[in-house]
């Protein structure tokens, strides 16, 4: 018995040796829940011996926050191109050394050309998002591909919107027929009273469990991501995703090294590994989003590339537009927020 | 003061120096620090500015905070009186029964606490899913119709927070009835109370130690619930520590935050100093009665 517990001790103390000693060959990762294929990191860790550890962030201003307040220790975050571009201007984020990114050419340079970064000088694409609707087709009567179904009393205490200023702000801003960055103070007292309608029908603001509670029968109708929404689908054939006809936001969601990284090299490794076409295709079977990636599209199904929910159509694109970051206009996003949040 | 007696006083304070020093450290310090951060000036891209200013507190008197307060206010109010009605009795009760069945109870009731407090949480969230078994219970009973609600709003935080925060007002309440000497009941008994006035009137008194422990271990984390709230309040739950999360992370004004944070800190340092200091006084006038 004696032995048996030294050999395990010994065991465990060779181990705890060995993840000391690949302590420098870890990578921290900070990503949104569910948004990469978890095989595609095993593959990962396995071909550069490595250790990825994964954790999660639910909204773009969190991580902001958190990091801005001095937290550090990530290698590689996924932020939203507006968010990417506020890093990099307040000196939180590296620029990016093309020289280290033989991946790099398969980038669909003419789909960034809209982006907020089009030479990636900072950022380099890993998803198109865009948000719209996913609802539970045997629960809701008579949908309509429009945010207006925030008003429908029949769906009240069953609906979700995102716990996330800029896009319920927003969403209610297109409802009107404005401009998602809108600092419009008219326009966004509009929207103001708008989603305070909608809130009267609404459980909660929530991101992801939001998404837990479509799938088990909580919520019938929920503001979501376009690829979370697939994500659920596919687990559930009853539920169904629409781009609401006003216009949506669209958002690209970036690789970016923050300036804190401690292992840069094994940073740009990763990203140029996500690149690959191969695995850039195997995280989008598994994400349901499309990355701007040339040949990794190539590989992909026909179904997979004209699906409206992944790539939406070009009338909906036309209507739509990308997050910006609106610098001191925030505030006034925020005392909307405020006002939404604590009315009646 | 005899020499033996000095000596005593001596190691005493020897002993509360690193006690002293941890909450002079960890509290003291970082609540002044919340506080005079309150009074910096905000940039719009989260940092904190070089600038005094008073705006900060100009800001406080935003018209939708006394609404947030307000509930804060009268949910942990209400879930402290809750608590403290409740665990009273049943405090009475396991300190009556016989040692050994004392300590299976209070194993039940710390049982609960090695699972992970989220964990509880959403399991609570499981327990009032509008699909669920309660729920089904309910509508069969005619108790609630098919499409009321039981999650996201005011009142499924209240339950939860009672839920969370009841055996913290058990565990003192019993420690000092389970030191109360019941034979001051016999006592009252032989002096005509009945069993109700014998307990509101020897029985409450004699715990009172363990009832303010009890009010504060659960007021005050009451007032400062964020995570409960974020979790199964809706849209009209939300209270002061929700605020203040979205002041840190959503709108990158940390004095802001900071203010909220030391309203809250003072509404809990202001009454305890008050009371503090009133026993203070009155112990000084009735010292030497050794009382």
């Amino acid at each position: 018995m004696k032995k048996v517990l030294l050999a395990a001790a010994a065991a465990a103390l060779s181990l705890l040796i060995i993840s000391c000693g690949s302590k420098k060959n870890e990578l921290h990762v900070y990503n949104w829940a569910d948004y990469m294929n978890p095989a595609v990191i095993e593959k990962f860790e396995k071909e550069y011996n490595c250790k990825v550890v994964m954790n999660y962030f639910d909204s773009n201003e969190a991580l902001y926050a958190k990091l801005k307040a001095g937290a550090s220790g990530y290698d590689i975050l996924f932020p939203t191109s507006y968010m990417s571009k506020l890093m990099f201007e307040q000196k939180m984020i590296q620029p990016i050394d093309h020289s280290k990114l033989k991946n790099l050419k398969n980038i669909d340079t003419k789909f960034i050309q809209k982006g907020l970064d089009p030479e990636m000088k900072y950022s380099v694409p890993y998803m198109m998002t865009f948000t719209g609707i996913a609802y539970n087709t045997k629960k809701v009567k008579n949908f309509r591909a429009s945010w207006s179904m925030f008003d429908r009393a029949d769906l009240a205490g069953r609906m979700t919107l995102l716990n996330d200023l800029r896009e319920v702000i927003g969403a209610a801003l297109k409802f009107n027929g404005y401009e998602y960055n809108s600092i419009d103070d008219k326009e966004l007292e509009t929207a103001m009273n708008t989603v305070i309608k909608w809130k009267k029908n609404i459980a909660k603001f929530d991101v992801d469990e939001a998404k837990r509670g479509l799938s088990s029968g909580e919520f019938f109708l929920i503001q979501v991501y376009n690829g979370d929404a697939l994500q659920l689908i596919s687990e559930n054939p009853d539920l169904a995703f629409a781009t609401p006809a006003e216009g949506t936001t669209l958002s690209q969601d970036d690789f970016v090294i923050p300036v804190t990284a401690k292992n840069t090299d094994l940073a740009y490794k990763f990203i140029d590994f996500m690149l690959n076409p191969e695995n850039s295709k195997t995280n989008m079977e598994f994400v349901y989003y499309l990355s701007p990636n040339i040949p990794a599209q190539k590989l992909m199904s026909e179904e997979f590339l004209t699906d409206p929910a992944i790539n939406p159509p070009k009338a909906v694109l036309d209507k739509s537009d990308f997050l910006k970051d609106l610098g001191e206009n925030n505030s006034k996003y925020s005392v909307t927020w405020d006002k939404i949040k604590s009315s009646n | 003061m005899s020499l033996q007696g000095l000596k005593k006083r001596k190691s005493e304070v020897l002993i509360s120096v690193s006690p002293m020093g941890w909450l002079f450290i960890f509290f003291v310090i970082p609540t002044f620090l919340v506080i005079a951060m309150a009074f910096r000036s905000a940039d719009p891209y989260g940092g904190i500015g070089e600038q005094w200013t008073l705006n900060t507190l100009k800001d406080l008197r935003n018209p939708n905070y006394p609404l947030i307060i307000w509930r804060t206010v009268w949910l942990s109010i209400i879930s402290t009186a809750i608590c403290i009605l409740t665990a009273i009795p049943a405090a009475y009760y396991i300190s009556r029964i016989k040692k050994k069945y004392q300590d299976i109870i209070l194993l039940f009731i710390i049982v609960p606490f090695w699972i992970n407090f989220l964990i509880r949480i959403f399991a609570w969230k499981v327990f009032l899913h509008p699909e669920g078994m309660f729920k089904q219970l309910l509508v069969t009973l005619h108790i609630s119709g098919p499409d009321s609600l039981l999650l996201y709003r005011p009142e499924a935080v209240l339950v939860v927070i009672v839920y969370s925060y009841l055996p913290f007002a058990l565990l003192p309440i019993y420690a000092s009835a389970e030191k109360f000497d019941f034979h001051l009941m016999e006592a009252a008994y032989d002096l005509g109370a009945g069993r109700l006035q014998a307990f509101i009137r020897v029985f409450i008194p004699g715990i009172r130690q363990g009832l303010l422990t009890a009010i504060i271990v659960v007021f005050i984390p009451a007032l400062g619930s964020y995570v409960i709230p974020d979790i199964v309040g809706g849209p009209s739950a939300e209270m002061i520590g929700n605020k203040i999360a979205q002041r840190t992370f959503i709108d990158r004004n940390l004095p802001h935050a900071s203010a909220l944070s030391a309203i809250l800190a003072f509404a809990v340092i202001i009454p305890s100093a008050l009371a503090l200091t009133r026993r203070f006084f009155k112990e000084k006038n009735s010292g030497s009665l050794g009382i």
